[in-house]
This record gives structure tokens, C-alpha cells and sequence, in this order.
């Protein structure tokens, strides 16, 4: 069934899909995309790129990524208790006592991160971070062997939390996966909308939905090799600040102020025409958008922009707070705000071959 | 009100020793209640009598005592070696004047040289001037109990400073409470209960609630401010208005106590405040849990510096605290 | 009346420490008809009656608490951000990045605790920050929380009860209100004519904080007593001599400060009824209501149990469902066993 705007966001955020582990995304993505592209395919890594036909030669290329930060299995110990490792940068602060879902091809299964109770640990211990290796995952196995009829070493695990929408008019979301899930669902809107309009572009453009970002081994550098555009637009999440008690040069950007514009990050310095052109065209057009304060991060342009014989890149993100946590926090206005940014660039790029 | 506030707050009454504020309060409230009489503990009670046939009980609390120091030993020098009773606060207590329950003066000082971090009961000793163990013990003895000197006086802005308005101030409350309402026709029985050594652990009030068995009891006494320099959040400010009770670490207030007198407090335009205190304990907490327990609320007087020579409260908050009571009580 | 959902819906009520009565009117309607009375005594206790018909039958009682864990609220901040304390041994460990739920007077909100982004961390990552230095985002207004909360109003983790393997259910307030759905549930089942004197069920205030039982057992004065509480359940990094182990049946509490006849006398009704069961050993606190009641006015001959309970005060606390049910019948085997209640009828020694 084809889903749209909010419920399209929860319905992909709820796919479990850590890096190395995107088909189950993949396929929700194909699936609700299949009428509306000229061209839907998978590459031998998992990137799915779905193709709006333009006029021209030239290729502009949109990018998400479809993994989210998770878990991976390293062991299983005697009572069936099972000891994980971190799929991208997570805070072990946000980890113990929260729920998860683990699984392979075949099978998911509940859990929940746990390490002993507070009664019995030291006292110096309450006041210290427990780190990972202390912790464990409980899906309630009575021993190693019943453990390991439901999961194996290897396979994966994300966080098991709802998808709420709250907070003034309800227009706040909170949930896992947003970071990029909501990138993926703004390109799978835009696509529709080009196409609803009959809008016929003066250029390929390649929405490249891609694997492996969380832990920099990015699916987005072969992607990017593969299509070869001139320029292209990343959709990203970024962690920002904007909490009370923050001292104002650290917030990085504030929610509801619109998409997250980069002008450089620990990756790549973005292309200054066309992060003019990005902003201009959102003044022009009266969306919100914002420029990242701050230094921080990388994502997919990194690199996408060193690809072949090299990429114009902007990167707009959507700022989340408690990213890469059960609870990332992002504000619908900003996830629309994008949703219309790439609408209206695209509408207003020219073919530059 | 500051004057009767001034007269209480001026007796002597360590932990243990609380005679001499009974009498002083006994006086005062006679022409205002039906019967007293002190408890075995020595914990002060009186009633004012209810008009209903089958009246419930409200007990209002303040305590008497004070904290303060118990002599030891008289060293051959003539010092005089002393234990806390309650929660001394070294820091604020060093090189202060202090009084015998019997008008010795002296001063508390540390032992030469002693860093104020490794201040400690036993690195203290009071100075009364003499010059040896034998004069020394002409005046004063074993089991003698000094206090900071207690004083009183305004400030701008109708704020007062001095000792020991913990918790003086809640028998002052306490006090014109039943003065305001001696007149009044009130259904139920209420007791004013003056309690003895709250401050070494709510010793009074936890036989005087037992007595009692009361229905509802709030209790008036002092309590910490997030307003001073340097403070931990917290949300009571010195002249923000009674401070309604929410918590402490000895307690969780009946909530709908809270919520009723937060309604009385909006409806009567009465200044308040809600007090979430993440230390300390009150009398409320041996009031609520005695015998079969009561339904049990407080009001606290904001106070800067407690257990110093120099607490200070706001004479509006102390008001606002007394009008808020009786409307409470009216109800 | 099934017993899981009862736990779920027992546990999913919001009742911490100081708001025990905010659900009531719920708790009554899910389980008020089963009983001959309910009601609060004068600290805020609820308690359920069922009587057996008998005359002079004793007054036996099941203590299970209500409260759970939680937080207030303190300061109102701009931006729509909460700052709180907590009420009860919240782990600290659990808070960052969790769903919670705050309890104004007309209107439920979400929020959620705010974890520190990575660079406005301080120091080397190590330490854990308290609860009064995490900040709860409501994504509403300033204006607006301040017109639908206060001071003091109570916040909660957000239930979310999730099944895992051999029958063990994970969610929020297990501690301790599994065992009171149990206390009831066991009461409600067990027919009238077959129990040994009339029960009374008290869901007791304030255990995780200040601790309520104390007056409620000495209002009631009942002749014997069952304290039911969780137990800390055994997993990596626990010693056994200090945990329980889940699905192996409720614990029964050996102590110095409970009583021992009366200790004895359940071990044996178990063993006869072939009730699995394990041994806890407190040596000299329970760490429950069990001694509070112990000694309320001449003291009240009291039993401590416990159902194992594994990541206690966390909001993901884990229970076996097969504990719960041995539970019921071993309660179930406590109020109908007629020998422990000629033993304890009348008060034993009177002066």
C-alpha cells in the first residue's frame, strides 16, 4: 500500500534495517516506489537507485542512506545471555535497559539490553558510565543452547521503540532510524511529486538509496562511481544541540528552523555555488533553512564529492536531536521544509553538460 | 507579629531542653485555646475545641528546639570541650558568641590552625574566658548546653535576620494561627502541637501525633532557597510566599493537602510557592507514619542560611504561611 | 479475570510514590467487584476485603506495594524543557534517550529524556550525569507546560510490555505491582468457603521512598501477615547467594527478622502442595514492608515473598509468567491453609 508524509516516515523508520542489513528498507523503498520511476534497481551491495528520466545528458544524483545505527552479535555465553557490539557511533550512556529486536533473514526476536541491577552494583559504579562490554542482551533463553535455536553470532539488532508524534500540534516525531530514514522518505515524496506534476527535468536524476553509511564504509562512494552525476544533493540527519542550557555556538542548528545547510564538516567543504544556489533558491521560495553552525560530523559526500572526476555536493540535513538514540526528535516542519527544498532546486537546476 | 516572633525566638531551648519555650508559649496562647498541658516528652499541646458533634482532628506542628552544643569535658585550661546536638554547620558556627542555657557567655573556636575543611566535633573547643579547669567549673558543667547566641533584627524589605528562626518562626505561625481563629466557629478539634527534638531526628512530634491520632496535620517549618549565590537549583525563592510542600527526603506530602492548599492560595490571593526539597526532613514525616499515620501537608518559611547565626527569612512569606493555614483550616 | 493481562494493566497504571490515587477510579473498576470492600485508610493505602463468612475468623493480611518509581518535575525551563528528580532508586544508567509520560492534572504528555550530543559532552565520558542534570524535551512552549503542569507534577516512563522467550514479559513497574495483581488475583480466585479467615489485600503507599505500611498495618491490626515484593533476580555479574533465579518459582525469605514459625509453616504448605518454590536468605533485612509490618503495634507475625525479578528499577524490569502463576497458588495455599491460621488466630499471647 502506498503511504505518504507521516506515515510513510513511521512505516520506514519501524523497517529493521542496520548497516549490513538494509534488504528488509530496500524493499519497502521498491515496493512503494514501483509505479512512480522510470527505472528501480539493486546493486550487488544493497544501494537501490530509482531513476527519473529527464532530457540530456547530464545526471544529478539524490542520496540517502537506508541503514540506521544498531547491533551486531558477537557472542553467546553459557546461560544464553548474549553479549553484542555497536553498528555505528552509539552512546552507551542511551543503550542499557532499552528494548531491542535481533534477527537474521529468518527470524526476529525481542530483547533488552540489561546489566546488573543497580542493588548490586559498587558504589563508585552508579556514578560511571556502564560501558558496553558490561552489558548484555536478555531475550530470556534458559540456557546458551535454547539461545541459539532463535539467533546466532553475526546476526543483527536494533532498538525496539515506538514511533510517537508529539509536542506542540502534535508536529514533533520521535523514534529510531530517522536518521536517514526521513532523507529516504523526502526523496521517495519527491520522486512522486515530479511525477504528479508532469515535470520533465533537464537531466537524469538518480535517487540512490544506500547502505552502509552508519559506519563510513559507504555504499554512497560506489553508488556515486556507478551513476557518475555532476552534482548532487545529500539527504542527511544531523546531530544538533539546540537543548536548554546548550551555550548558543554549540547548538549547530535549531529545530524547526528548516533543512540544515553544511558549508564544511570533518569530510568534505561543499561546493559554494551550490550551496548558494540551495539557499537562494529556499529564500526565493520562501522555505525555511538554516546553515549549520558548526563543525561536526561527515556523511555520504565525503564521498560522493571525491568520486570520478569529482562532484559538485550539498548536504541538507534534517537537525535531530538524540540522534543515533531510540529517541531521535525531529520536527515534521523541518522534514517538509526539506521535502520542498529538493522539490524546488530541481525544478530551478540547470543541465550543466 | 515581629515583636512575638522576637520574644520566642530569643528563649533557649536545645534539643532536649525545650522547657523554657513551652512556658514562654504557654503564656501566649492561653487566652487563645480550651485546654494544654505537656506530654511526657515535654512536647507543648494545646486544643482549641471543634463545634462539630463528631469533630475531626487537625493538628498544626512547629518545633521548639534548637540546635546547639552539650558540654563533654572541661579541659585543665579551663576549655570546654563540646558534642553537636543537631546538624552543626562548623563553618558557619567557628569563632562565634555563644550562651549557656544558664547566661554563661563565650566563643566557639576551632583548635589553632585547623583548616575549615577538616573542621570536626572534636577540634572545637568554647572559651568562657576562664582561666583554669576550677573557674571554669564555677560556671559551667557537664551536661550544660550552649547555643549561638540567639538575636533578631530587621532587615530592608521586611526581611529579618538572626537565630533561631528554625524553627521558631513555624511556633510564631503556629502562634497567630490560633490567635486568628479563637473566635471563629471551626468544626474541628485543633491541636497546637510545640515538639521537642525535631532536630535530632523528629523525636516530639512522633508521641504527640501518636497521642493525638489526628486526621490532618500540617506542619510549619523552615526551609532551604535556590536564591543564594552560588545555590543548588531549586525552584523556592525568599519572598516568593509560604513554600507548599511537595517533598523531601524524609517525605512525599499528602497530594491532595498540595493540591487544596495550592487552590486556597490562587482563590485568596495568597502568595505561594511549591517546594521540592531534595535534602533535609521535618516533623511532617513522624506526624504522617505515627500509629495509623495521617494525612499530612506542610508549610514551609523560606529561609537563607539555615542552621547560622544568620537565618533570614521574609516577614511576608511568615504572613503568607499564617493566612494560608487558616483558610485551610476554615475549610 | 486473567492474570497477565491483570499484571500488565496493574503495572501500566501510573502510581508513583505520592500518586498512588491517580488511577484509582481504573484500579478499582478492573478489580473492585471481585472484592466484599475496598478502601483507602487514612495515609492513602488501598485495600480490598474478601471475607470467608466465618465468625471470629482471623484477620489475615496480603501487602503487595503500590508505588512505583518515577520522577517529579522541578523547574519549568524555556524552550519546553523539564528539569526532575527522581522519587525511588531510579537506576540512573536507563535514563538518557527513554520515553516518558507526564502526568498533568487534565492531559497526558509525551517526552522524552534528552541525551548530551557528543559535543557539549563534559569531561572524559565516564561520568554518568545525574537525574537533576538531564532535561526532559516536551517540544512544547514554555506557555504552554506552564498551563498544564506544575511543580511536582509526576512523570513516568512510558509502558511498553514486550513478551520474550519461555514466557517472561518485560515493561515498566513490575517492582512491585506484578505482585500485587497476584495478591489479588489469587484472593479472587480462591472460593470464598475455602479461605482460612478474611483477607485483606493492601496495595501500601510510598515502599520505594518513606515507606506507608507501617501505619497501615497497625490501622488494620490483622492477626498474620504476607509481605510479597520482587526479588532480585540472578544475571551475569550477580552472586547467587544474593539473587533468585527467574522461572524457578517464587523465593521464600529466610531472616532473622522475620518470623520463623510462620516461615517454616508456608515452606511446609508448599512443599505438600508441591508448589516449586526457592529459598531467599536475608540475613538481617528484607528490604521490603515485611519488617515494617513485623513490628507495627505488638508486633504482626510476618512472611516475606518474592517473585524473582530480573534489571529491577529500570523501566524494562523482566518477569517470568510461570512465577507469576506459582505465585497466585502458593498465596492461594497461604490464605486457605487452616493450621497457620488456628496458630495465629486471636493475637497468640495476650498480658
Amino acid at each position: 500500500m502506498k503511504l505518504h508524509g507521516r506515515e510513510l516516515l513511521e512505516y520506514l523508520c519501524q523497517k529493521f534495517g542496520p548497516t549490513g542489513f538494509e534488504n528488509e528498507v530496500a524493499d519497502a523503498i521498491v515496493e512503494q516506489l514501483y509505479d512512480d520511476c522510470d527505472k528501480i534497481v539493486k546493486d550487488s551491495f544493497g544501494n537501490v537507485y530509482a531513476l527519473v528520466k529527464g532530457e540530456g545528458n547530464d545526471r544529478v544524483m539524490i542520496s540517502s542512506h537506508m541503514d540506521e545505527v544498531g547491533f551486531m552479535i558477537t557472542d553467546i555465553d553459557g546461560d544464553g545471555y548474549i553479549k553484542f557490539a555497536n553498528l555505528g557511533g552509539i552512546d552507551p550512556k542511551v543503550l542499557y535497559g532499552k528494548q531491542v529486536i535481533l534477527g537474521n533473514e529468518k527470524i526476529r526476536i525481542n530483547g533488552v539490553i540489561a546489566a546488573k541491577a543497580i542493588h548490586h552494583k559498587r558504589r563508585e559504579d552508579r556514578f560511571s558510565v556502564t560501558p558496553i562490554k558490561e552489558m548484555y542482551i536478555d531475550i530470556g533463553a534458559k540456557d546458551a543452547d535454547e539461545a541459539k535455536e532463535y539467533v546466532n553470532i553475526g546476526d543483527f539488532g536494533v532498538f525496539n521503540s515506538d514511533f510517537v508524534f508529539f509536542g506542540t500540534d502534535n508536529k514533533y516525531a520521535k523514534g529510531k532510524a530517522i536518521d536517514d530514514r526521513a532523507g529516504c522518505c523526502a526523496m521517495i515524496e519527491t520522486i512522486r511529486k515530479i511525477r504528479e506534476n508532469n515535470i520533465t527535468l533537464p537531466f537524469d536524476t538518480y535517487f540512490c538509496f544506500t547502505v552502509r553509511e552508519e559506519v563510513g564504509l559507504s555504499g554512497a562512494r560506489v553508488a556515486a562511481e556507478k551513476v557518475k552525476p555532476s552534482r548532487a544533493i545529500i539527504l542527511e540527519s544531523t546531530a544538533i544541540g539546540d537543548i536548554a542550557g546548550a551555550p548558543a555556538h554549540k547548538r549547530v542548528a535549531d529545530v524547526g528552523s528548516g533543512g540544515v545547510i553544511s558549508l564544511m564538516d570533518r569530510s568534505t567543504i561543499y561546493d559554494t555555488d551550490f550551496v548558494n544556489f540551495t539557499l537562494d533558491t529556499a529564500k526565493n521560495n520562501d522555505i525555511k533553512a538554516q546553515v549549520k553552525r558548526y563543525v561536526s560530523g561527515g556523511n555520504d559526500a565525503g564521498h560522493i564529492h571525491k568520486s570520478g572526476k569529482g562532484v559538485k555536493c550539498v548536504a541538507i540535513s534534517m537537525g535531530t536531536r538524540y540522534l543515533h538514540s531510540p529517541a531521535c526528535v525531529a520536527s515534521m516542519e523541518d522534514y517538509e521544509s526539506i521535502r520542498e527544498l529538493v522539490f524546488a532546486m530541481l525544478k530551478n537546476m540547470k543541465a550543466e553538460v | 507579629m515581629y515583636n512575638t516572633l522576637k520574644t520566642i525566638t530569643l528563649v533557649h531551648g536545645v534539643s532536649g531542653k525545650e522547657h523554657r519555650v513551652a512556658n514562654t508559649l504557654k503564656d501566649m496562647i492561653a487566652p487563645y485555646c480550651d485546654e494544654s498541658h505537656i506530654d511526657a516528652m515535654g512536647n507543648f499541646i494545646a486544643l482549641k475545641k471543634g463545634t462539630s458533634a463528631n469533630p475531626k482532628k487537625v493538628l498544626l506542628c512547629g518545633h521548639m528546639d534548637e540546635i546547639g552544643f552539650i558540654v563533654n569535658f572541661v579541659e585543665d585550661n579551663g576549655f570546654i570541650r563540646v558534642a553537636p546536638i543537631g546538624g552543626i554547620n562548623w563553618v558557619a558556627c567557628a569563632f562565634g558568641e555563644v550562651v549557656s542555657e544558664h547566661g554563661v557567655h563565650g566563643v566557639l573556636v576551632p583548635n589553632s590552625g585547623t583548616k575549615a575543611s577538616d573542621f570536626a566535633p572534636d577540634l572545637f573547643y568554647i572559651d568562657i574566658g576562664a582561666d583554669n579547669k576550677k573557674s571554669a567549673e564555677r560556671k559551667v558543667k557537664i551536661g550544660d548546653t550552649f547555643v549561638l547566641k540567639s538575636n533578631l533584627t530587621k532587615l530592608n524589605a521586611n526581611r529579618v535576620v538572626g537565630r533561631p528562626l528554625d524553627d521558631r518562626a513555624g511556633c510564631g505561625i503556629v502562634l497567630e494561627i490560633a490567635k486568628r481563629i479563637a473566635k471563629e466557629l471551626v468544626a474541628d478539634d485543633v491541636y497546637y502541637v510545640f515538639s521537642v527534638q525535631e532536630e535530632v531526628g523528629c523525636r516530639g512530634s512522633k508521641t504527640a501525633a501518636f497521642a493525638i491520632g489526628a486526621d490532618v496535620s500540617l506542619t510549619f517549618d523552615v526551609t532551604g532557597t535556590g536564591d543564594t549565590a552560588g545555590s543548588k537549583p531549586m525552584a523556592v525563592k525568599l519572598g516568593g510566599g509560604a513554600a507548599i510542600k511537595i517533598k523531601d527526603a524524609s517525605v512525599i506530602c499528602d497530594s491532595e493537602i498540595v493540591d487544596k492548599l495550592s487552590r486556597i492560595s490562587k482563590e485568596k490571593n495568597i502568595k505561594s510557592q511549591l517546594e521540592i526539597l531534595v535534602y533535609g526532613g521535618t516533623d511532617t514525616s513522624s506526624i504522617q507514619m505515627t500509629g495509623a499515620g495521617c494525612r499530612a501537608g506542610a508549610l514551609s518559611i523560606p529561609s537563607r542560611y539555615i542552621h547560622s547565626g544568620v537565618e533570614m527569612i521574609d516577614m511576608n512569606d511568615y504572613k503568607a504561611c499564617i493566612d494560608l493555614a487558616v483558610e485551610f483550616i476554615k475549610e | 479475570m486473567e492474570l497477565k493481562k491483570l499484571i500488565v494493566d496493574l503495572s501500566g497504571l501510573m502510581s508513583i510514590g505520592g500518586f498512588e490515587r491517580f488511577e484509582r477510579e481504573k484500579l478499582i473498576s478492573l478489580v473492585g467487584d471481585e472484592f466484599d470492600e475496598n478502601y483507602l485508610d487514612k495515609v492513602g493505602n488501598q485495600i480490598f476485603v474478601k471475607k470467608c463468612g466465618k465468625e471470629n475468623a482471623p484477620k489475615i493480611m496480603l501487602d503487595a506495594h503500590m508505588d512505583e518509581i518515577g520522577m517529579y518535575v522541578t523547574e519549568i525551563l524555556d524552550g519546553g524543557f523539564l528539569r526532575v528528580i527522581n522519587i525511588g532508586g531510579i537506576d540512573t544508567h536507563i535514563l538518557q534517550a527513554s520515553d516518558v509520560i507526564i502526568y498533568g492534572k487534565e492531559e497526558r504528555l509525551f517526552g522524552v529524556i534528552a541525551s548530551t550530543p557528543p559535543h557539549l559532552a563534559s569531561g572524559d565520558g565516564k561520568k554518568l550525569p545525574q537525574i537533576d542534570e538531564l532535561l526532559i524535551d516536551t517540544c512544547l512552549t514554555k506557555e504552554e507546560l506552564e498551563s498544564k503542569i506544575r511543580v511536582g507534577t509526576p512523570v513516568g516512563f512510558a509502558p511498553k510490555y514486550t513478551e520474550i522467550l519461555n514466557n517472561k514479559i518485560m515493561g515498566k513497574s513490575f517492582d512491585d505491582k506484578a505482585c500485587a495483581a497476584c495478591a489479588i488475583y489469587a484472593t479472587a480466585t480462591t472460593p470464598r468457603e475455602q479461605l482460612a479467615g478474611d483477607v485483606y489485600v493492601m496495595l501500601s503507599c510510598c515502599e520505594e521512598v518513606t515507606g506507608m505500611v507501617a501505619p497501615g498495618a497497625y490501622a488494620l491490626n490483622p492477626d498474620y501477615a504476607m509481605s510479597i515484593d520482587v526479588n532480585l533476580g540472578r544475571v551475569p555479574g550477580t552472586k547467587k547467594e544474593d539473587t533468585v533465579e527467574l522461572s524457578k518459582g517464587p523465593s521464600i525469605t529466610i531472616s532473622a527478622v522475620t518470623d520463623r514459625k510462620l516461615t517454616n509453616m508456608l515452606i511446609d504448605v508448599a512443599k505438600e502442595k508441591e508448589i516449586p518454590y526457592q529459598i531467599s536468605v536475608s540475613p538481617t533485612h528484607t528490604g521490603t514492608n515485611a519488617v515494617s509490618i513485623q513490628l507495627a503495634r505488638e508486633g504482626i507475625p510476618t512472611v516475606d515473598v518474592g517473585l524473582p525479578l530480573a534489571s529491577m528499577h529500570t523501566y524494562n524490569e523482566i518477569i517470568s509468567l510461570d512465577d507469576t502463576k506459582t505465585l497466585c497458588d502458593l498465596i492461594s495455599a497461604f490464605i486457605t491453609d487452616e493450621k497457620i491460621a488456628k496458630e495465629y488466630a486471636q493475637g497468640g499471647l495476650v498480658l
